[in-house]
């Protein structure tokens, strides 16, 4: 019984790995800019079929597409807020946030005609036997997007709460008049912030795509557990963000193994729900208070 | 089918006139309904080609029966489009769901072995609930074991099913879903330790796409619609590298056994308007039709890569056969032709 419970479990925290890399790349942009990012499921999936190009079709080795293709995304990313989003900038927010809607479709789209297949698999980074854990077998894999997962999360967070780079983003999210007159450049930060929002984006496109293949659906599914971690956590906190995808993950496949396996799709709203009517601002909402 | 018209065409055609085809995507059973619309009302197509799967087939069904139009169903195996008849619908080489589930429950006694409990996963869309409701008679009839767990479409953690078959010891599982789900539920399994299971999955999980998914598949099985998967003869061979040379490329997973059938029902298209004597009225073609026997590719010169098709007036099947497919090495072969099971 433990030991199912066990593998249950660990599907859920390696779900929730890949959702609070997912929301936390969500966060960083909502954090600097106000913007929900919407594109941000294309974006992973752009990094997903950038890992199969890779590692399928060019034969060049896994580390390739780890190192590479965060990088490209970012770049992709900060590129298309300096050209598309940075314009709208005059409008309001509302204008923005459709405007990512849009770029996210675009972008589905053209993988869609570029690419007109239901699935491409990407082979697993590790082929050694699995560990046992008091029962449990858990995979290299497993591991790895796990430990990749949480591992880049927790380097963002430093980032974000120790570098100058955080600083000027947390400046920017707390007063923007006045982070200028400290002398950030919004122009630089916003732009800093989609590339770091694009480059988690594509982490999590290459740790994603063994688990689940690259497909259409992928930018979807990814937006929306993202979308939903990022709300359960607080959606301006990179810790909630963690713990809001994990919190989702293990949700998703107790409920999933113990009550019905029509519950897995319907526990995420379930939990929205729930959350925002406990705590509208989330589970770990940033203070906004100020000491005198 | 594009590749099938191109080759008859180059040979003249069939009358005397170029074969054309005009083409609606859809994605959903409105825009199945909608494109079926579109391209009888105006488009005014001659034969409706009906080439998306099941749920596709059972949105159009009504609207087909009551306008009458030649209308060849290439994927479907829902009941829904093959009941009541209607003499203006045709079905090529996939199958009724009880013909292949028999086929399905057939081979997990492949080879000696004797399943103790059956397990089934099976999607909760069209397809594989109809194929799921055939296999539970088939096995409610043999008196055996088995227990049923659903997945939604697209579908790619199965944990909870897996839990819940490895806690019921079964060791016979069938998988009803495509290919991406079938290969994620059996990777899944391996990584929680389900090794010792015969893992048998349906034919629209029969893809070479499936092997990438899990790495090592051998001993996999499913039915295939098709004598030969690609690569097994030397008329395979040369469909794929015909496919290639057209596509420009050949992407993962392809040729497919819905290339395969494409080709083939092309070929019957033809034969079917061949048969007319050139009176190309909707009324002869359906009569012309109706008595077709053994159809296909190799009448009219093409690659011999699909069962041949026979229709009688009260009988508008046209394959009953199915091949058995297993994962030997790497590579997908048919290794048994199952006769109507």
């Amino acid at each position: 019984m433990l030991t199912e419970l066990g593998f249950v479990v660990l599907a859920g925290i390696k779900f929730g790995a890949l959702y609070a890399l997912a929301a936390l790349g969500l966060v960083v942009v909502h954090k600097a800019t106000k913007t929900v990012n919407f594109a941000h499921g294309a974006f992973a999936m752009l990094g997903a079929f950038a890992s199969f190009l890779i590692v399928v079709n060019w034969h060049w080795p896994y580390w390739a597409a780890y190192l590479l293709i965060p990088w490209a995304i970012g770049l992709i990313a900060a590129a298309m807020e300096s050209v598309i989003l940075r314009p709208l900038r005059q409008a309001d927010m509302f204008t923005v946030v459709i405007a990512t809607v849009f770029l996210g479709i675009a972008i589905s789209e053209g993988f869609r005609l570029t690419y007109n297949t239901e699935l491409l698999a990407v082979p697993s980074l590790f082929a050694g036997p699995p560990f046992i854990v008091a029962g449990v077998l858990i995979t290299r894999d497993t591991l790895w997007v796990i430990a990749g997962a949480l591992a880049a999360a927790l380097a963002c967070i430093a980032l974000f709460s120790y570098g100058r780079f955080g600083r000027g983003m947390r400046a920017m999210a707390a007063n923007i008049r006045g982070a200028q007159l400290c002398g950030y450049s919004i122009d630089r930060v916003y732009m800093l912030a989609w590339f770091l929002g694009g480059g988690l984006a594509g982490l999590t496109g290459v740790l994603i795509a063994p688990v689940t293949g690259v497909s259409i659906d992928l930018s979807i599914a990814i937006i929306t557990a993202g979308f939903v971690a990022g709300v359960i956590g607080g959606f301006d906190s990179p810790k909630g963000a963690i713990v809001g995808g994990l919190l989702l993950g293990i949700a998703e496949s107790v409920s999933a193994a113990y009550v019905s396996s029509a519950m897995k799709n319907c526990v995420s709203f379930l939990l929205l729900f729930l959350v925002l009517m406990w705590r509208p601002q989330g589970m770990f909402p940033e203070r906004s208070g100020r000491s005198v | 089918m594009m590749l099938a018209f191109d080759e008859i065409n180059a040979k003249g055609g069939v009358c005397g006139r170029k074969l054309r085809l005009d083409f609606e995507h859809a994605s959903s059973p409105a825009e199945s309904v909608a494109a079926v619309k579109k391209l009888v009302e105006q488009d005014k197509v001659f034969i409706l080609v009906l080439a998306s799967g099941s749920t596709g087939a059972a949105a159009a069904a009504d609207y087909v029966r009551q306008v009458g139009v030649p209308t060849y169903n290439l994927y479907g195996s829902t009941p829904i489009i093959r009941e009541p008849f209607a003499k203006n619908v045709f079905h090529g080489a996939v199958v009724p769901v009880q013909v292949s589930a028999a086929a399905l429950i057939s081979m997990f006694y492949d080879g000696e072995y004797t399943p103790k409990k059956f397990g089934i996963l099976a999607g909760t869309y069209a397809f594989p609930q109809a194929t799921l409701k055939a296999a539970q008679d088939i096995l409610g009839q043999k008196g055996a074991t088995f227990t049923v767990e659903q997945f939604d479409i697209g579908a790619r953690d199965f944990t909870s099913q897996l839990v819940s078959l490895q806690r019921q010891s079964v060791d016979s599982v069938l998988v009803l879903g495509s290919f991406s789900e079938a290969g994620f539920a059996i990777k899944q399994a391996r990584e929680m330790g389900m090794a010792n299971v015969r893992w048998v999955v349906d034919g629209s999980a029969v893809s070479t796409a499936i092997i990438p998914i899990l790495g090592n598949a051998d001993g996999i099985r499913g039915y295939y619609n098709a004598p030969a998967f690609p690569g097994q003869t030397p008329a395979t061979r040369e469909f794929e590298a015909r496919l290639k040379k057209q596509l420009g490329s050949m992407p993962q997973g392809r040729p497919s056994v819905y290339d395969l059938i494409g080709y083939g029902s092309g070929y019957v298209v033809a034969e079917a308007i061949g048969a007319t004597n050139c009176q190309l009225t909707r009324d002869n073609l359906i009569n012309a039709w109706s008595n077709l026997k053994d159809a296909g590719p190799t009448r009219l010169d093409g690659l011999d890569i699909t069962f041949p098709e026979s229709y009688s007036p009260t009988d508008h099947q046209g394959v009953y056969r199915i091949g058995a497919a297993i994962v030997k090495d790497g590579q997908w072969q048919v290794y048994r032709v199952i006769d109507k099971p």
